[in-house]
């Protein structure tokens, strides 16, 4: 089986490599070291002192046959004074020889001694020999045979040591000359393999490396189903790339993990707009139950209203409102014991509120068995309107996320049944005003026919008398006739005007608004009142800058104009002047109706527009009215989004001014 | 001249003959009755040309009658003056679509509902 390469593998062998190059270049440098250093020692112990040795030897031997010869020739005895002084030197230059020369040079440096030894055994003769005799001149020239003889050895041997030297040297020279190549191509051979090993190195971790950041700036970039190739590349990249990979997938899990709760937020948020869009608690209460059984995957899901809810149903649960036989325990258990905004869940892991519930609920729960109960307050503000619970009857159990969405769940259900009964609670006061208003409708119908009724007899026959159609009355008859048919004709116009201030009132003819120009029902209201006017001798001037087009009842404010003309007809004595002026004012309607008639008291004005109110003066010179137009007027031009307001001095006339808003 | 027979249906006794002698006293021949039934009962025995009827009696109101004597080819061509003792507008358009040629309020003036019939009457003539 290959074993996959690791960059540590990798580095360990191209180490290896070069510090075995280096080891080999040492060893070959400290070799040849070594060996210069045993050929420097040889040369200097022992070669040169035995070439010292042979030297001397020679020269002992030398001197000795110079004093012989010398001595043999002359006969001068100082002469053979120097042979003596060599031949007692021979015998140490001779052992010193001995010593210094090895067992392959013995046989050489004994070969020497020998024809030494044999030249001394003549030179004992010679020396005993006559000087200057004939023997001793034949001695001198056996002796300098012998002599040649030893001096052939010793320069033989002379030779072979000079050679020995050389060779030495030789050897020295070529070992520091092959040492300094082989040291060169190791260097150079070291130098590739650490170029290549860095090559090859850089490739195996670099590419691989590459790949994987290439795939880091991919999934920054937001290609996130970007992976790295765990198949590529030493053992330490494939391992980063697989932790790359893996924490790509956590990622993606925390991803898909933070999606779920994402959209389960969603899902929470639109079931708390349908709950809330309920007008009926029972409908808000079953939304909660149908959507949290299906986005919190629960078993069973309910919900319990606190005591005195009584107006909306006790509990329900999944399925149908009915709840079922192990949830009946449940739900009978009261839930008084939360407060708003508690929590409480079965189990331990998650943040329990800190809220214990009472043995009955917990043995309730129990009783279900159900693995995992959340039970979640339904609150408005700090008021709680009852409880939610979720079970799961084979877990898991709530997560702190769970519950956070149910509670999100249960705050929109508070206020969805806290909406809801409010709004149920709107609907009962407004059917049960619809129902007064109907009521008094209907009463003040039920009045005006009833009033009319007899009204009619009193003025019929009021009339009847008058016109003398019973036979002719008397001057105080008629007068009383008068007062009778005055104060009936006065209360035939309260019970009109009152029945038109109901009916006003409570926005009967709101809903009859068209398109109207004021300007025409000025002038239709100019002809209406213009008779009554020429009776009292009142001048009417009128101004009125048309078309001035309103969105408005007609009706309404055909009342308006006539009861405003009327009146200040009515406190104009005769002489006097009504001005009527109609225009436009930006985005308003302007209608002044002014009058130089006896004015309203200051002190007064206030209340001018309060129903049976009538101004003291009016009353004093006893000016019939009924208290009640001006009431009308007011209310009919709030309900057309108007404004009126009075500016009168007693005496001197009153101005009434009505702003409306122009279509 | 043959006189004017009028047909007075108010179940206001008081209305009724106040109704009642005003007409009488402007020359014209009244037939009174206190409610629908009778009226229609009259209506159809007297064939008056003219009948005042109140719009809210017991039993018949004065629109069921009116609508009854228009729908009676024998009294379709009466004339037909409704007493209202209501302003809303519904009770006027409801007495003019079941036939009725005018209407009076109450509280009336007498003369006033003289001088509406004798309109009636002539433009009827004429």
């Amino acid at each position: 089986m290959r074993r996959d390469p690791t960059v540590g593998r990798l580095l360990t062998r191209s180490f290896a490599v070069l510090v075995a190059l280096i080891v080999c270049s040492g060893v070959a440098e400290m070799t040849t070291v070594l060996v210069q250093h045993r050929v420097v020692r040889e040369l200097s112990t022992h070669v040169q002192p035995l070439e010292l040795a042979n030297a001397r030897l020679r020269a002992v031997l030398g001197d000795a046959q110079r004093g012989l010869r010398g001595y043999l020739l002359t006969g001068d005895g100082q002469v053979l004074d120097t042979y003596l002084v060599a031949r007692s030197e021979y015998t140490q230059a001779s052992l010193n020889l001995q010593g210094l020369a090895t067992a392959a040079e013995e046989p050489a440096v004994e070969a020497q001694l020998a024809r030494a030894d044999v030249w001394w055994a003549l030179a004992e003769q010679q020396r005993r020999a006559p000087p200057r005799s004939d023997d001793a001149a034949d001695y001198v020239t056996e002796g300098k045979l012998l002599f040649q003889a030893f001096v052939s050895e010793n320069e033989a041997f002379d030779r072979a040591l000079a050679r020995r030297v050389a060779t030495l040297q030789r050897r020295s020279s070529w070992l520091g000359g092959a040492t300094v190549v082989m040291v060169l191509v190791l260097t150079l051979v070291a130098a590739a393999a650490a170029g290549i090993m860095a090559l090859v190195t850089t490739r195996r971790i670099t590419r691989p490396l590459g790949g994987v950041v290439r795939v880091l700036d991919e999934r920054g970039a937001g290609r996130l189903d970007a992976r790295a190739d765990t198949g590529r590349g030493p053992t330490e990249i494939r391992a980063v790339a697989a932790a790359v990979n893996a924490m790509a997938d956590e990622r993606e899990r925390i991803r898909a993990a933070e999606r779920d709760v994402a959209r389960l937020r969603s899902e929470v948020r639109e079931l708390g707009y349908r709950i809330r869009a309920h007008l009926r608690v029972r409908d808000a209460i079953g939304e909660a139950i149908r959507g949290l059984a299906g986005t919190m995957n629960a078993d069973h899901v309910l919900v319990r209203m606190a005591p005195g809810q009584t107006d909306v149903p006790q509990h329900a649960s999944l399925g149908d409102e009915h709840v079922d036989g192990r949830l009946a325990a449940l739900a009978a258990c009261d839930v008084g014991w939360l407060s708003g905004g508690d929590v409480w869940t079965t189990d331990d892991a998650a943040p329990a509120g800190d809220v214990q519930p009472p043995e009955a609920e917990i043995r309730a729960c129990a009783e279900v068995g159900a693995e995992a109960v959340l039970t979640v307050a339904v609150s408005v503000g700090e008021e709680c309107l009852g409880a939610l619970t979720l079970l799961r009857d084979h877990g898991p159990a709530f997560t702190p996320v769970d519950v956070r969405l149910v509670e999100v769940v249960a705050a929109d259900l508070g206020r969805g049944v806290h909406l809801a009964r409010l709004y149920e609670r709107e609907q009962h006061l407004v059917a049960r005003l619809q129902e007064l208003d109907t009521a008094k409708t209907d009463f003040m119908s039920t009045v005006s026919h009833e009033l009319r009724t007899p009204l009619t007899s009193i003025s019929g026959y009021v009339e009847l008398l008058l016109d003398a159609e019973a036979g002719e009355l008397n001057a105080p008859q008629g007068k009383m006739l008068d007062v009778i048919g005055r104060n009936t004709r006065r209360l035939r116009d309260l019970i009109e005007e009152m029945l038109i201030l109901s009916k006003i009132e409570s926005g009967a003819f709101s809903t009859s608004r068209e398109p109207v120009d004021l300007a025409s029902l000025v002038e239709h209201a100019v002809e209406v009142i213009a008779p009554a006017a020429a009776k009292a001798e009142v001048t009417l001037h009128i101004a009125v800058d048309g078309p001035l087009p309103l969105h408005a009842d007609p009706d309404q404010l055909d009342r308006v104009l006539m009861n405003l003309l009327a009146n200040a007809v009515k406190f104009t004595s005769g002489g006097g002047e009504v001005r009527v002026t109609a225009h436009r004012d930006g985005t308003e309607i302007v209608l002044v109706v002014a009058d130089t008639g006896m004015g309203i008291p200051a002190a007064e004005q206030k209340a001018l527009f309060t129903r049976f109110f009538r101004a003291s003066n009016a009353v004093r010179q006893a000016v019939p009215g009924t208290g009640l137009g001006l009431a009308i007027v007011s209310t009919v031009v709030d309900n057309h989004d108007g404004h009126i307001e009075v500016q009168s001095t007693e005496g001197a006339g009153t101005t009434f001014t009505i702003r409306l808003p122009a279509a | 001249m043959a006189v004017t027979v009028v047909l007075v249906a108010d179940d206001d006794a008081d209305i009724r003959d106040l109704v009642a002698f005003k007409l009488e006293q402007s020359g014209l021949e009244v037939i009174a009755v206190e409610d629908g039934q009778a009226a229609l009962e009259q209506a159809k025995a007297h064939r008056p040309t003219l009948a005042v009827l109140d719009v809210s009696m017991p039993g018949l109101s004065g629109i069921d009658v009116c609508r009854m004597l228009r729908a009676e080819p024998a009294t379709a061509g009466m004339l037909i003056i409704m007493l209202t003792a209501r302003v809303q507008e519904q009770d006027v358009e409801g007495g003019f679509s079941a036939g009725a040629d005018d209407y009076v309020t109450k509280p009336f003036s007498p003369r006033e509902l003289v001088s509406r019939i004798q309109a009636l009457l002539s433009r009827a003539r004429a």
